[in-house]
């Protein structure tokens, strides 16, 4: 680990040239790569058109960025699910540099709260809209509180016995704990996917940009994870608590010396991962209205590549790789077919790895040097 | 705090023994008889008991019962040792394929086994009706629309029908209408309701995509356009960008050919938001009420008006011995609207019983069993009155077209006799 830091630290002079040159290309290069997708079909749609709907037998074909807006809309809003979710993943490995598998499962079990939250509070279609915003704030907060305290429970039970063990031992047991929660949400709402009360009649279109639809699932995704990111951003930056989670995450040891409870700030760090799965997993139900065991297997995958190509560790990396895989998605999604969609995800990761290794805002971690 | 840690451990422990416990099983009934008998014979049922499907295969199972008890567990002189098993997982949601070929090697297992039912989705048969072939065990099946299962028509994929049968000889018969059959009155019943451009969605499953397929040999007959034929996949969590997609086509209806399980609900949701007032059509797989039912996590009930849906059951008061079917599905299980495959599930297992204990004391010896079976002609059903052909298939032609009725379940609505077949 040293030695290869201290490879990198010979700078332009040194014996590694094409590591240099990947260097001072990988800026630009990520950028392209990036960005590659929607200028193409920006220019796609602008020269060749797109068809938008058809009158008799005439295919309409329209010549504007229209498409591409609504595909970078829906993007934008499913992508802040992700980075909700992806924050989790980040959070964790920047503090105990575990990767903690249950997370998507632990997503999955607060959507399920969610759903059971608003049909025990009585929430449907027939709420008036002053009940179902305060009735939804309820089942966030509690959802959120449940399952931030779930994930506290799991690093009490299966990660802090093995604070000092291999790593491969709480690896071990984080999956062992998604397979118990993929459990518990089959046996709670069966091996299918059910379809959900659709609250908020999310596909209502609420304005156009631009000839761009923005629906209310747009504005809910959006306006409810860009609120707790930056909450989230104060609180690390501003609070005790959050200069502790630095701290230790920095280097544990010298926190402990510096006084700082280590086990507490890690448990703090879990129960705010946890909280924002919960809120994702309310997000998901109200989004997506329909709800399965296996989604969190899904979203976590997801989720965790989003936390990788934003630099793992990086809480602004988790949310930019969030925000970048949910725009590449909806591409992929309308122009290739879904077929192809997580190929293209995955080619994507595979080129900002070998451009970035450290991922796009990635800081050097203990473990990576 | 050792005891705090080992206590949370065993009660997560707790929750994964009862995870396992939803996985599949299989239950066994003999019922009494009375009076001499020559011995057992075995029957055995594979299909899909947890997820979406079971709305309509928990129902055909309590057919299969019911006929069973109508003739007091009795073949002819045989005593009748019914047993279901369950293709599916719980994991899954559905069928599966080695539960599937589990299964199958169950039955061929038995030596007294002389009948097996099943299956429900056309690819679980795929996998276990070469594994019955082999031993040569008689496989009918109360659902399976797949063309290639039995024929080469049109649609068929490379190697199909023979690669389901290495030993050459056919011991598969189907009591529904392939989807020859199926497809074209889908297409009669798009036609009926004005559409001109259909979009067409499938599951990618066997049956799935052989109904897509059909629909598109047989388009140009009924005089319609196929936008698209789409192959999704079933996890992903919206069909949103396929329904802005399909909207661009300028779809004025559009059909989805595959199992409820394989999201159709949130694909129908999605098109229905796309394309508000498209007529969505749907065959066998999705017309039950896990799908048109909002309570059982169906379709959202507004969008109901615009579903049609066709199953091979016509409307089952006016079959001959239908109302005495109702009647006694009715004090049995309490239903008087059961899903049209319960009375499938009745006549499949009727059809065997029948078959048995026409035998006499050969009742016994699944060779005879399978040729009287393929031999059958002008039976007199709950179904009609139908026989089978040199491949297997049924020689019944009717589909019924169903709307949905107001409690949110599937309600029939007129039989469609398609003039042309897509084949």
């Amino acid at each position: 680990m040293e030695a290869r830091s201290l490879a990198a630290r010979r700078g332009p002079g040194g014996a590694r040239p094409f590591a240099v040159l990947r260097a001072h290309a990988g800026a630009w290069s990520l950028i392209a790569v990036i960005v590659a997708l929607p200028i193409f079909y920006g220019i796609k749609d602008l020269s060749s058109g797109y068809q938008a709907g058809v009158m008799g037998s005439h295919a309409i074909i329209n010549h504007d960025l229209s498409k591409l807006g609504g595909n970078l809309v829906q993007g934008i809003s499913n992508g802040a699910i992700w980075a909700l979710i992806a924050i989790g993943y980040t959070l964790v490995y920047g503090i105990i540099e575990l990767i903690n598998f249950a997370h998507g499962d632990l997503f999955m079990i607060g959507t399920f709260v969610s759903v059971g939250l608003w049909a025990t509070f009585g929430l449907t279609l027939a709420t008036g809209t002053l009940g179902l915003v305060g009735g939804l704030l309820v089942v966030l907060i509690l959802a959120m509180l449940i399952s931030g305290s779930l994930n506290v429970l799991i690093e009490r039970v299966a990660y802090r016995p093995l604070r000092n063990a291999p790593k491969l031992a709480p690896l071990i047991t984080a999956v062992g704990f998604s397979f118990i929660l993929q459990n518990v949400g089959l046996l709670w709402r069966g091996g299918s996917p059910q379809g959900v009360t659709d609250l908020l009649r999310q596909n209502q279109t609420v304005f156009h940009i631009s000839g761009v639809a923005v629906h209310r699932a747009d504005l809910l995704s959006v306006g409810t994870a860009i609120p707790l990111v930056l909450g989230l951003g104060w609180f690390i930056s501003r609070t005790r608590s959050g200069r502790a989670m630095r701290a230790t995450a920095q280097d544990p040891e010298a926190a402990q010396l510096m006084g700082i409870n280590v086990d507490s700030t890690i448990s703090l760090t879990f129960l705010l991962g946890g909280m924002l799965a919960g809120a994702a997993g309310l997000i998901y139900a109200l989004y997506e209205t329909n709800v399965w065991y296996f989604q969190g297997f899904e979203a976590g995958l997801i989720a965790f590549t989003a936390a990788v190509m934003g630099g793992i560790g990086n809480v602004r990396g988790a949310v930019l790789g969030g925000f970048i895989i949910g725009i590449i998605q909806q591409l992929s999604d309308s122009r290739l077919g879904p077929q192809w969609t997580e190929a293209v995800v995955f080619g994507y990761l595979i080129v900002i790895m070998v451009l970035r290794p450290r991922g796009l805002l990635g800081e050097e971690t203990r473990e990576a040097g | 705090m050792l005891r705090k840690t080992v206590g949370s451990c065993l009660a997560l422990g707790a929750v994964v023994a009862l995870g396992a416990c939803g996985s599949s099983s299989s239950t066994s009934s003999t019922s009494g008889s009375s009076g001499s008998t020559s011995g057992t014979v075995d029957i055995y049922s594979s299909l899909p008991l947890v997820g979406a499907s079971t709305a309509q295969t928990k129902p055909m199972v309590n057919g299969i019962k019911l006929a069973l008890d109508e003739a007091h567990g009795k073949a002819g002189n045989f005593d009748v040792k019914y047993t279901s098993l369950n293709d599916a997982t719980a994991q899954a949601g559905q069928w599966e394929a080695g539960q599937c070929a589990t299964d199958a090697r169950t039955a061929v297992g038995d030596p007294a086994t002389v009948y097996y039912i099943g299956e429900f989705n056309s690819g679980c048969t795929e996998v276990s009706l070469p594994i019955l072939n082999q031993a040569a065990i008689p496989q009918v099946s109360p659902a399976n629309t797949l063309v290639g299962i039995t024929t080469d028509e049109p649609g068929h994929l490379p190697g199909e029908p023979d690669k389901y049968y290495p030993t050459g000889q056919r011991t598969y018969l189907r009591i529904v209408p392939r989807d020859t059959i199926q497809s074209a009155a889908d297409l009669q019943a798009m036609k009926d309701a004005g559409c001109t451009k259909v979009a067409v969605a499938n599951d990618k499953e066997a049956y799935g995509a052989g109904l897509a397929t059909q629909l598109e040999l047989g388009k140009d007959k009924y005089g319609l356009t196929i936008t698209s034929n789409t192959g999704i996949d079933p996890k992903q969590p919206n069909f949103r960008s396929y329904a802005s997609t399909i909207k661009g086509e300028g779809a004025d209806c559009f059909f989805f050919a595959g199992i409820v399980s394989n999201g159709a609900v949130q694909l129908t949701k999605d098109v229905n938001a796309a394309l508000p007032t498209a007529k969505i059509f749907g065959a066998d797989g999705v017309c039950t009420g896990s799908y048109t039912n909002e309570k059982e996590g169906g379709v959202p009930a507004s969008i109901d008006p615009l579903i049609e849906c066709t199953v091979a059951t016509l409307n089952l008061a006016s079959l001959p011995g239908g109302d005495k079917f109702l009647t006694a599905y009715k004090a049995k299980y309490g239903d008087a609207n059961p899903d049209p495959y319960a009375i499938y599930g009745y006549e499949v297992m009727k059809l065997g019983l029948d078959t048995i204990a026409g035998l006499g004391d050969q009742g016994n010896d699944k060779a005879a069993v399978l040729k009287a079976l393929f031999a059958t002609k002008n039976r007199k059903s709950v179904l009609g009155t139908y026989g089978f052909d040199q491949n297997g298939d049924t020689t019944l032609k009717a589909y019924g077209l169903y709307k949905v009725g107001p409690d949110g379940n599937p309600l029939f609505f007129k039989a469609l006799y398609p003039s042309s077949t897509s084949g």
